[in-house]
């Protein structure tokens, strides 16, 4: 099969126009109608509205990494892109940062406005400009922050890839991937348009399957129910394509004796707000959650395993939805830990004979600080739990974050810098690789097919349901 | 866009094996698209049975079906359904249906 390969730079030219923006304009969808969703308007200023944006809503900690930038380079070495494409220029981070870069010091730092030739500063001058800045935002960074971290003078180069996503955003010029499941977000809260029949059917077919396993006609995968200790949220494809987790989760808070619900709405965790930049989509998803615990009066919001929906539903959610959360959001994998912890369940880790590695995930240890609760769930529930090496915090993306996965036109290279997980998955020999994160299993899966790696894509939940024994 | 080369037949697809034009499927692009995508050297009739049902939703609904109608259609228990296409409901199952990519996290 021939795939398309990235020339000698690595940004890929991705065209601006799409047609799901067509058929929502035809359409009229509300979103659309109602000013929520963005489509892209031809001959429209969009150059100059995108100035305008940026004049607006620059905040100082994006001047700071607007400024602060010394061109040391080492964010290059960083980067799983530059890493694969070393003689390519374009895939350093700070070559994509530049990009916005310059158009803040021509039109908001004096040096620009008085040497722009100097500070190589530039503004984009047309839609062709701004869809050039389209394909480097969202086509070459998983927005994994990798080189935040690693970055002396403390730039946090995602932070504006996000914002200049959020600007282009703003007039409708991002890929059709983020336009699609935005738009699906805002029209039906949740991220694959699942119908809230649908819903109901597939958790009652899975408390059923639940019932047969544990031949116990006690269980229960409720809905709606108030007062309960636990809200569960989960990410849509969960429901629509791979409800093998939520019948795990059902099977061990049964097990635990965990007084638990799933709201009727407000249950998808996960959050196209923080791919696409737009902080009102963010705002309107993470607060249907919210807002579903505060009506149910759930003691804590538990999100299923998910990299982004962790990341935005217990951090970024509240300073977007301006929420002041009372109620703790925690992920499922932490209550795995506290039931282990307090022996609310048993597990047998003989079940889980076959090697193990732990990707972390960008938005899980990086962006959200949980690093050592997967490890400690791990060691009690396989016998050969080994570190991939780096891991933690300098872990490499799976190459997929970022919404990468739902842009299929920046695959070619996003497998191709794919070099280096794939080098790293192989260096641990083990069997299986363990993540807590639905789209890192995807991102993985890809990886490990493409480079032909004999390695399968677990998740925690699977392992604690599987090492998990009967109630004494 | 990419194409699968097969044969004598050429099918247009986009970077990650779904039919650019899903108008274009036929059985025999099935096939192709099971073996180049799937690794299925041939279709058996379970796996036929999964690909017309969503093929049936499709064109009625103009969206892929959810896994749990995938199952009540055919008969198949969850896990049956994975045996059958590796890559899954979403990136096996429908791609040899010629749905294009569903949207989302998958």
């Amino acid at each position: 099969m021939r795939r398309r390969k990235p020339g000698p730079s690595g940004i890929v030219a991705a065209p601006l126009e799409t047609k799901s923006q067509d058929n929502a304009r035809r359409d009229n969808i509300a979103s659309v109608a109602q000013g929520r969703l963005k489509t892209y308007e031809t001959g429209a200023p969009n150059a100059r509205r995108f100035l305008d944006l940026l004049s607006r809503r620059i905040t100082r900690s994006l001047a700071v990494s607007l400024t602060a930038c010394v061109h040391c380079g080492m964010c290059a070495e960083s980067c799983h892109y530059f890493l694969a494409r070393p003689d390519d220029p374009t895939m350093t981070p700070v070559y994509k940062a530049d990009q916005i870069r310059r158009v803040f010091k021509r039109h908001l730092d004096w040096t620009g406005r008085v040497v722009p030739w100097w500070v190589k500063a530039s503004a984009p001058e047309n839609d062709e400009d701004l869809n050039r800045l389209k394909n480097v935002v969202f086509g070459a960074c998983s927005a994994c922050r990798r080189c935040t971290l690693n970055c002396p003078m403390g730039v946090d180069t995602a932070l504006l890839v996000r914002f200049t996503r959020g600007l282009l955003t703003e007039l409708g010029i991002v890929p059709e991937g983020v336009f699609n499941v935005s738009r699906d977000q805002w029209e039906t809260g949740n991220q694959m348009a699942v119908s809230e029949a649908d819903y109901l059917e597939t958790l009652e077919w899975m408390r059923d399957e639940v019932r047969a396993e544990l031949a116990d006609p006690t269980v229960e995968i409720p809905v709606d129910r108030p007062d309960c200790d636990v809200l569960y949220t989960i990410n849509p494809r969960e429901i629509k394509f791979d409800p093998r987790s939520i019948a795990h989760a059902a099977k061990i808070f049964h097990v635990a004796g965990e007084k638990w619900t799933l709201p009727k709405w407000g249950w998808d965790q996960t959050n196209f707000g923080l791919f696409s930049g737009d902080d009102r989509l963010g705002a309107f998803v993470a607060g249907n959650v919210y807002e579903a615990a505060a009506r149910l009066r759930a003691g804590r919001i538990v999100i299923s395993e998910c990299g982004h929906g962790y990341r935005s539903t217990r951090w970024e959610g509240y300073d977007w939805a301006s929420r002041d959360q009372t109620a703790p959001t925690e992920s499922v994998v932490v209550t795995l830990g506290r039931y282990l912890a307090e022996g609310r369940i048993r597990v047998d880790a003989s079940r889980n004979p076959v090697p193990v590695t732990f990707h972390d995930s960008c938005n899980i240890a990086r962006s959200g600080d949980l690093v050592e609760e997967p490890r400690r769930v791990l060691r009690q529930v396989c016998l050969d739990f080994r570190e991939m090496t780096p891991n933690g915090r300098e872990n490499f993306c799976c190459t997929g974050g970022g919404g990468l996965l739902s842009m299929a036109e920046y695959r070619p290279l996003r497998l191709e810098v794919a070099r280096i997980k794939a080098d790293q998955l192989r260096a641990t020999g083990a069997g299986q690789v363990c993540t807590m994160c639905h789209n890192c299993v995807d991102g993985l899966a890809d990886v490990i097919r493409h480079y032909k790696i004999d390695m399968k894509v677990v998740q925690v939940l699977d392992l604690v349901s599987r090492a998990l024994m009967a109630p004494r | 866009m990419p194409f699968i080369e097969h044969d004598d037949s050429k099918i247009e697809v986009n970077e990650e094996g779904f039919l650019a034009h899903p108008e274009e499927w036929t059985e025999d692009v099935a096939r192709i698209l099971a073996k180049v995508e799937e690794g299925l050297d041939e279709l058996t009739p379970e796996h036929w049975v999964v690909v017309n049902y969503i093929r049936d939703y499709y064109r009625e609904k103009g969206l892929a079906p959810m896994v749990r109608k995938m199952c009540q259609a055919s008969g198949f228990a969850l896990m049956r359904i994975y045996d059958l296409f590796p890559s899954g409901p979403a990136k096996g199952a429908c791609k040899v249906a010629g749905l294009p990519k569903p949207d989302g996290c998958v």
